[in-house]
């Protein structure tokens, strides 16, 4: 009953913060200025990237029809979904409210913003899903709000797109020692039944 | 009255004897004081007459012995030095002495010491509900890492909700099995086979790569959920009716809580490995081995420790020839003829099948719903499963508590109570827009939907005595059956939002759990009528002893069940103890010396 009365408490606070903290979050992802930055990814082979492996030439740079550029101070730089990855899978769907918007969710870079062109060799991380990706670079201001964009791709998220393999997790060690404990398992109940059985024989024959 | 009979009987035919020891007594010592050879007599007259005692009573007052003052008999037996052939020390062969825990006719217990771990009823209890909790473990061990395994291995929607409904189709299959184990094998054996076999299973995580093997993988881990059927199994053979309902709540609710121990321990286990440097695709595989080792532990300590039936284990007793083996097809169709074993099974569904649903559902559902953090989410989900530790003894409590007024009739209307008041507010659940009042309604559902869990098995040992095993893995296949209907139809497709599944799937378990007003017992009534008038079915004996063919019960293989009935005349509720059933003041108790 302790534990159940302390989780509960605790889950209360933990959504009085998220209540207040969400509150303010109403920013929209329609709001934001589009083609702000050029960014280009480049990927290093043609076909589909290995995870962990294969790595990503990432350049942006100020669009000449950008207009909030005074605003910049951060470049965050991600990797985001294309449609065909959001099939079927309602947690990277896109949303137009920002803080509920799970279409990138892994971050490649975090630069502070710079006039000059920039650029970045990323290697795919090892947790990167299978699924097809573009890239898309966020201004963001002093206050930590996002105030333009631009992405590797057209406004559809079909061009420029390109392939991730992610990595299977498994390994050879991991393999065998799950062999070994499942026969572990399996002949110690053998050898338990087969000794019972004798003893009860055993005793029948008293 | 019987032993009043008997004591009559047996003086009177001693009565010529006495007569002479006391005459003989009277002219040797001139004294009022029992000479030896008197003492001798009224102590094997006395140790007759508790033997005797000790067979016919019912549960009450034999869980009592040593307690009242019969203790008197034990005075009376002679040391014997100095006599030799003619002195007799009662040899008052007890076997219900030997246990740590008062006992009934059947050496079932009728006390729940739930700190204790005694040989060899609670200690069955405890190892029973713990392969439970493992198991539970492994079952749902899955749905917290989700969101890892779903980028492992590129998951759908409906991959996830496929794989979801085969966690729990498995023990559909292998709970209908598992009864008829139990009757045949022995509950020992039944967990432990169990455990042990489907270990390998939860180890093979670790070769899954695509949806497919997901899917299967967690299939076949279903399959262990079967162990609820050898641990109530267990229980209702080590602990009398009048408690059982409160034993199988705390059993069932405390393995239960496995489904939300789960929600924190693989998170935990998975981010300490991850800690540990490997990455999360591999993480999450070894994480996987915690319930692997959990499980082959349990399965050696069931082996080492359990024992199957209180007066020792199944095979030794039956090559002893103190049990005898059913047959399975016997054992079946007494199981399949009784029409309460369907209202069991849908109404089970309801409860627990309800139950399991929201384990692989409410994560998800806090974190879409109300935009929650991950781990956040999962403490919801986790106290949601938590909550079994005391909801569902409770219903098991409330029930034996009804069942001691009311008879069967209240353990009846404190199931049709709990399984409502749980799918009322599911359905507020569902319809609950702020954070702080679908939590409210969230533990206010868990408590009702968990508590009729326990209430269910209050009843179910009562159902059936032949059968007993597999009408329990009945009732619990209902309630996989019923978990992977109402995931199909409410939660695997597009159709339904996900909070109108959740009211939808109230209003559905409210209208099933309306079935319970159909369960009839002829020599209990049921809801709304009473036992039936007819003076021969009225009797538990005629219930229990229906179930054997007057072949059968001419070789007497048919003793357990009347032994049974006569302890199941509590559940009459108040009137049993105005029937008469229970013993008038033993005249013994007097000092022997006045006689």
């Amino acid at each position: 009953m302790a534990i159940h009365k302390s989780l509960f408490a605790s889950l209360l606070i933990c959504l009085l913060f998220q209540i207040s903290h969400g509150a303010t979050k109403e920013r929209l992802f329609s709001d934001l200025e589009k083609g702000a930055l050029e960014v280009t990814a480049k990927p290093s082979r043609e076909g589909v990237l290995d995870a962990g492996i294969d790595k990503l030439s990432i350049t942006w740079k100020l669009s000449s029809t950008a207009t909030k550029e005074a605003e910049f101070t951060t470049i965050k730089v991600k990797l985001c979904y294309a449609p065909v990855s959001q099939v079927d899978r309602p947690w990277r769907k896109t949303e137009n409210e920002l803080f509920k918007d799970k279409s990138c969710p892994h971050k490649i870079i975090t630069r502070a913003y710079d006039k000059s062109p920039q650029s970045f060799e990323y290697t795919l991380e090892r947790d990167i899903p299978t699924g097809t990706y573009f890239v898309r670079a966020y201004a963001v201001d002093a206050k930590d709000h996002e105030v333009a964009f631009g992405q590797s791709t057209n406004e559809a998220k079909s061009t420029n797109l390109f392939s991730v393999q992610a990595i299977s997790g498994r390994h050879k060690s991991l393999d065998i020692a799950s062999i070994c404990f499942s026969v572990f398992s399996v002949l110690a109940l053998l050898v338990f039944f087969v000794n019972e059985k004798r003893k009860a024989k055993i005793e029948q024959s008293k | 009255m019987r032993h009043f009979q008997r004591y009559i009987y047996a003086t009177k035919n001693y009565s010529e004897n006495l007569k002479e020891l006391r005459a003989k007594r009277l002219e040797k010592n001139k004294t009022h004081v029992l000479s030896q050879e008197e003492r001798v007599f009224f102590s094997r007259l006395l140790g007759t007459i508790m033997a005797h005692h000790n067979e016919d009573e019912g549960s009450v007052g034999t869980s009592m012995h040593g307690v009242t003052a019969r203790e008197q008999v034990f005075s009376f037996s002679v040391q014997g030095e100095d006599d030799g052939p003619s002195s007799h020390t009662v040899r008052f062969d007890d076997p219900t002495a030997k246990f740590a825990l008062p006992v009934d006719s059947e050496h079932r217990a009728t006390a729940f010491k739930p700190f204790s771990f005694a040989k060899p009823h609670m200690r069955a209890f405890h190892l029973g509900w713990i392969s439970f909790f493992t198991c539970f473990i492994s079952t749902f061990a899955a749905a917290p890492l989700v969101p890892i395994i779903r980028d492992n291995l590129d998951l759908t929607k409906s991959d996830i909700g496929n794989a979801g409904v085969a966690s729990v189709s498995g023990a559909i299959f292998s709970r209908l099995a598992m009864g008829a184990v139990c009757d045949l094998l022995g509950a020992r054996y039944g967990t432990a086979f169990l455990l042990m076999l489907s270990a390998p299973t939860v180890f093979s995580m670790s070769f899954v790569s695509d949806a497919g093997g997901y899917l299967s993988v967690r299939f076949m881990i279903g399959f262990c959920l079967a162990t609820f059927v050898s641990c109530q199994y267990w229980t209702s053979v080590m602990f009398n009716g009048k408690i059982i309902g409160l034993v199988n709540g705390c059993a069932g609710g405390w393995g239960d809580m496995g489904g939300g121990v789960t929600q924190l321990l693989m998170p935990m286990v998975f981010h300490v490995i991850k800690l540990a440097g490997a990455t999360p695709f591999t993480a999450w595989r070894i994480a996987f081995f915690i319930p692997g080792f959990l499980q082959v532990i349990m399965g050696i300590l069931v082996l080492t420790l359990g024992q199957d039936l209180p007066d020792g284990n199944l095979s030794t007793l039956q090559k002893r020839g103190e049990v005898s083996k059913d047959k399975f097809t016997k054992v079946f169709w007494y199981a399949v003829l009784n029409y309460r074993t369907y209202v069991l099974f849908l109404l089970y569904g309801f409860s627990m099948g309800i139950e399991m649903t929201i384990n692989n559902v409410i994560s998800e559902y806090f974190f879409d719903r109300f935009q929650l953090e991950l781990h956040t989410a999962g403490m919801i989900a986790a106290s949601f499963g938590m909550a079994n530790f005391f909801a569902r003894p409770l219903g098991g409590y409330a029930s034996d508590i009804s069942a001691r007024f009311f008879g069967m009739r209240g353990r009846l209307w404190t199931l049709w109570i709990l399984q409502t008041s749980g799918g009322i507010f599911c359905v507020w659940l569902g319809r609950a827009t702020s954070l702080p009042i679908a939590i409210l309604s969230m533990m206010l559902f868990s408590v009702g939907v968990q508590a009729a869990c326990g209430a269910i098995f209050g009843i179910v040992p009562f159902v059936s005595r032949r059968s007993l095993g597999l009408i329990s893995g009945l009732t619990g296949a209902g309630g996989n059956f019923g978990s992977g209907l109402t995931q199909l139809i409410f939660f695997s497709s597009s159709k339904f939002h996900t909070a109108d599944g959740l009211s939808l799937m109230g209003i559905m378990g409210m209208i099933f759990t309306l079935l319970v007003a159909f369960i009839h017992f002829p020599q209990w009534g049921s809801m709304f009528f009473g036992p039936t008038s007819d003076e021969k079915k009225s009797k538990e004996e005629h219930y229990y002893a229906a179930e054997w063919t007057e072949e059968e019960k001419r070789q007497g293989l048919h003793e357990g069940s009347l032994k049974f009935a006569e302890n199941s005349r509590s559940e009459r509720g108040r009137k049993a103890a105005s029937d008469g059933s229970s013993p008038s003041t033993p005249p013994e108790n007097g000092n022997p010396a006045h006689v």
